[in-house]
C-alpha cells in the first residue's frame, strides 16, 4: 500500500470513527436513567433494619434444594452487579436451578453511618437476616453466599456463628490479604499494594474527614487498577458498540453499576482497610468482632470458594487461602476463568459461576435429605 | 526513487496523525460524558454534589473567601480570617503536591511514547503496510497500560499519591474549621454534632438490640430447655428400646 493510501485510509476511519462518536453523543443525550434497568428480577422485602433491606427472590423453577441461600454483596460498590440484566444474571441463573434465593441488601450508606463497624453487620444485621429467614422458612440453618466483602462478612459469621450455618459459598473472597505478593500478574493486586503504602493515620483521617470512605474516592483507585481501560471506555469502546443497541445497553448497564458506588460505613472501612488489608489479621486469626475472635478453624459448615483466575482487585491467591485455614472437612475450590466483575458478567462466563453453585449445594441438600 | 527502495513517506506522517486521533478520542470522551451527565441528571448530578470538594483544584476555597468577605462582621471575624489564611496555606501545599503528583504520572507516558515509535517503526519497516488503525491502537494501549501499571507500583508513585492525599485530607480538614466556625458563629448544628448525634444514636442502637437479644435468650432459654430435656428423654427411650 502506498503513503498516499495509507493517508487516505486513515482520514477516512477517522471520519467513520466521527461519526460514530456523534451517534454515541445523541443516544447519551436521549437515554433515560430508567431506560437503563438493573437488578430487576423480582424479589419482595421481607425486613427492613435502618438502612438494611432483606429481599425473598420470586421462585423461577420447582425447588432443588430447599436451604435458603442468603446472597451478601459488599459495601464497595452494590449487589446489582450479580443481577446486572436477565441474560447476565447469577440471581436469575440460581432461581431458575430452583434455589430458594434471598437478598441482604446495604442500602446506601453515608455520614449517618459512620460508626457502624463490622461487628454490626456481621453480628447484627446479618445476624438478624439469619434469624428471620429461619423464621420465615423453618429451617435452622440457611446457607450463605458471600462476594467479595461480603464473602469476609459471611466468613466471619460462619466462624462466629457455626451452628446457623449449613453451607458457605465464597465467590472473589479476599483471605488472606497479602497473598498478592505470591502473584505473577503484573496489573494483580494494586488496591493490596495501595492500602500498605498508606500509614493507618491516613485511613484515620480520611474516615475522620469525610465520615466515610467515600464511593467516588474508590471509584477513582479501582480506576486506575485499569487505567487504559478508563480512558478509551467513552471512547473507543464506544466506537465498537454504537451501532448495535444490545451492546450499547450492555454498556450502560455495567457503567450504571459502576456510578452507583455508595460510601463504606466510616469505622467499618477503617477495619477493612487497617486490620484486614494492612495487618492482614483475619488469616492470622487475630481479628476480633463484637469482642470475640474470628477463628477460621471454627468454620465446620461445608464450603466452596469461588476465585477468578485474573481477578486484578482480588488475586486468586488471597482467595485460595481458606483452604489451609479452614476447619471443615468439605472444602471445595473453583477457580475460574475470567476477572472479578466479568465473572459475574461477562457473556463468556455466563452458565459456569451458577452451575457450579448450584451443583455442589443441591449435592449437599441431597445429602444432609438422606441423612435427615 | 523508487517507492520500496525510499523512505515510507506515511511512516514519518503517523506519529502526529496519531497524536491527532489520541487528542480527538479525549475530546469525544469529554463530550460523550457531558451527554451522559445531562440526560442522567438525577442519579448523576446527586453523586455529582457528593463530589469530595478537598481533592478538586480549589476553586470553592475561593468562592469560599468571596463569601467570607461578604459577610457579617462580627466580634469574632479574626479567627475565620485565620482559620481562611489556614485554608489557604493548605490549598498552596496541595498544589505543589499534585504539581508533584503530575510529574511522577507523566514519565511512564513518555516511555510509552518511545516504546510506541520504535513498534511502528518495526511494523511499518520493509514493505510491510502500516497496520490500520484499530491494530495501532491496540499496540498503543498495550505498551500505555504496561507503563502505566508498572509506573504505579514504584515507590516514587506511591508516595507522591500518599502526600497528595495527606495533603488534599488536610485541606479538607482545614475547610471545615471554616465551616464549623460560621456554624457556631450562626448558632447552626456544625458537622462535628451531627456526627456526635449519630454516635450516640448507633451506640443507643447496640444497647437497646442487646438487651432485646438478651430478652429473647431468657425467653428462649425455659423452652429450649424443656425442649432439650424432651429430646434427651426421647433420645434415651429411643436408646432403651434399641438396647
Amino acid at each position: 500500500m502506498t503513503g498516499d493510501n495509507q493517508a487516505a485510509r486513515f482520514f477516512s476511519d477517522m471520519a467513520a470513527n466521527a461519526e460514530k462518536m456523534a451517534k454515541a453523543t445523541q443516544l447519551f443525550g436521549q437515554t433515560r436513567d430508567e431506560d437503563v434497568a438493573i437488578g430487576t428480577t423480582p424479589k419482595h422485602l421481607v425486613m427492613r433494619r435502618d438502612k438494611v433491606e432483606l429481599f425473598r427472590y420470586e421462585p423461577m423453577a420447582e425447588a432443588t434444594a430447599t436451604t435458603p441461600v442468603l446472597l451478601a454483596y459488599g459495601l464497595i460498590g452494590r449487589y446489582t452487579m450479580a443481577d446486572l440484566q436477565p441474560d447476565r444474571s447469577l440471581v436469575r441463573a440460581l432461581l431458575s436451578k430452583g434455589l430458594d434465593l434471598w437478598l441482604i441488601d446495604w442500602g446506601q450508606p453515608g455520614r449517618t453511618e459512620r460508626w457502624l463497624t463490622i461487628d454490626d453487620y456481621v453480628d447484627d444485621y446479618i445476624d438478624a437476616a439469619v434469624d428471620r429467614i429461619c423464621k420465615e422458612t423453618g429451617h435452622d440453618r440457611i446457607t450463605l453466599l458471600g462476594i467479595c466483602e461480603g464473602g469476609v462478612f459471611t466468613t466471619c459469621y460462619a466462624a462466629l456463628q457455626p451452628e446457623k450455618v449449613k453451607n458457605l459459598v465464597l465467590t472473589i473472597t479476599p483471605i488472606d490479604f497479602h497473598a498478592d505478593t505470591k502473584g505473577t500478574a503484573a496489573h494483580h493486586g494494586f488496591l493490596n499494594i495501595w492500602t500498605r503504602s498508606l500509614d493507618p493515620e491516613d485511613v484515620d483521617k480520611l474516615v475522620d474527614t469525610y465520615g466515610t470512605l467515600p464511593g467516588e474516592f474508590m471509584s477513582s483507585v479501582f480506576s486506575m487498577m485499569t487505567p487504559m481501560r478508563s480512558l478509551t471506555k467513552y471512547n473507543v469502546d464506544l466506537i465498537d458498540v454504537v451501532d448495535d443497541e444490545a451492546k450499547f445497553m450492555n454498556f450502560l448497564r455495567m457503567e450504571k453499576w459502576l456510578a452507583d458506588r455508595p460510601h463504606h460505613p466510616g469505622e467499618a472501612a477503617k477495619q477493612w482497610l487497617k486490620e484486614l488489608y494492612q495487618e492482614n489479621r483475619l488469616v492470622d486469626g487475630s481479628f476480633e468482632l463484637s469482642g470475640r475472635r474470628v477463628d477460621l478453624t471454627s468454620i465446620t459448615a461445608p464450603v466452596l470458594n469461588v476465585f477468578a483466575l485474573d481477578d486484578h482487585i482480588i488475586p486468586p491467591d488471597t482467595s485460595r487461602a481458606l483452604g489451609a485455614k479452614v476447619g471443615s472437612t468439605d472444602y471445595t475450590e473453583i477457580p475460574l476463568p475470567g476477572g472479578h466483575v466479568g465473572l459475574f458478567v461477562s457473556s463468556k462466563s455466563q452458565g459456569k459461576l451458577s452451575k457450579s453453585i448450584a451443583d455442589w449445594l443441591i449435592a449437599r441438600d441431597a445429602v444432609s435429605a438422606s441423612e435427615g | 526513487m523508487s517507492e520500496k527502495n525510499g523512505p515510507n513517506p506515511a511512516q514519518p506522517e503517523s506519529v502526529p496523525q496519531w497524536t491527532d486521533l489520541w487528542r480527538s478520542f479525549i475530546e469525544s470522551s469529554r463530550q460523550v460524558t457531558d451527554a451522559w451527565s445531562s440526560s442522567m441528571a438525577p442519579f448523576m448530578l446527586a453523586r455529582l454534589l457528593e463530589q469530595p470538594a478537598g481533592f478538586a483544584a480549589g476553586n470553592e476555597m475561593s468562592e469560599a473567601i468571596e463569601k467570607m468577605a461578604q459577610g457579617p462582621r462580627l466580634a469574632d471575624v479574626w479567627d475565620i480570617d485565620r482559620k481562611m489564611a489556614l485554608v489557604f496555606s493548605a490549598w498552596m501545599e496541595m498544589r505543589q503536591r499534585l504539581a508533584s503528583y503530575n510529574a511522577v504520572t507523566a514519565a511512564p507516558w513518555t516511555e510509552a511514547s518511545k516504546r510506541f515509535m520504535d513498534a511502528m517503526s518495526a511494523a511499518g519497516g520493509g514493505n510491510s503496510p502500516l497496520p490500520d488503525w484499530r491494530a495501532v491502537f491496540a499496540k498503543w494501549s498495550e505498551i500505555s497500560n504496561e507503563e502505566l501499571i508498572r509506573n504505579q507500583r514504584t515507590e516514587g508513585f506511591l508516595q507522591a499519591q500518599k502526600e497528595l492525599l495527606q495533603s488534599g485530607l488536610k485541606l479538607r480538614s482545614r475547610q471545615d474549621d471554616v465551616a464549623e466556625a460560621a456554624s457556631t458563629m450562626f448558632g447552626v448544628p456544625s458537622r462535628k454534632d451531627f456526627d456526635e448525634v449519630t454516635r450516640q444514636l448507633t451506640e443507643l442502637r447496640r444497647e437497646v438490640r442487646a438487651l432485646n437479644r438478651q430478652v429473647s435468650a431468657q425467653e428462649r432459654g425455659p423452652r429450649s430447655a424443656r425442649i432439650k430435656a424432651g429430646g434427651a428423654v426421647v433420645k434415651a427411650k429411643t436408646q432403651s428400646r434399641s438396647q
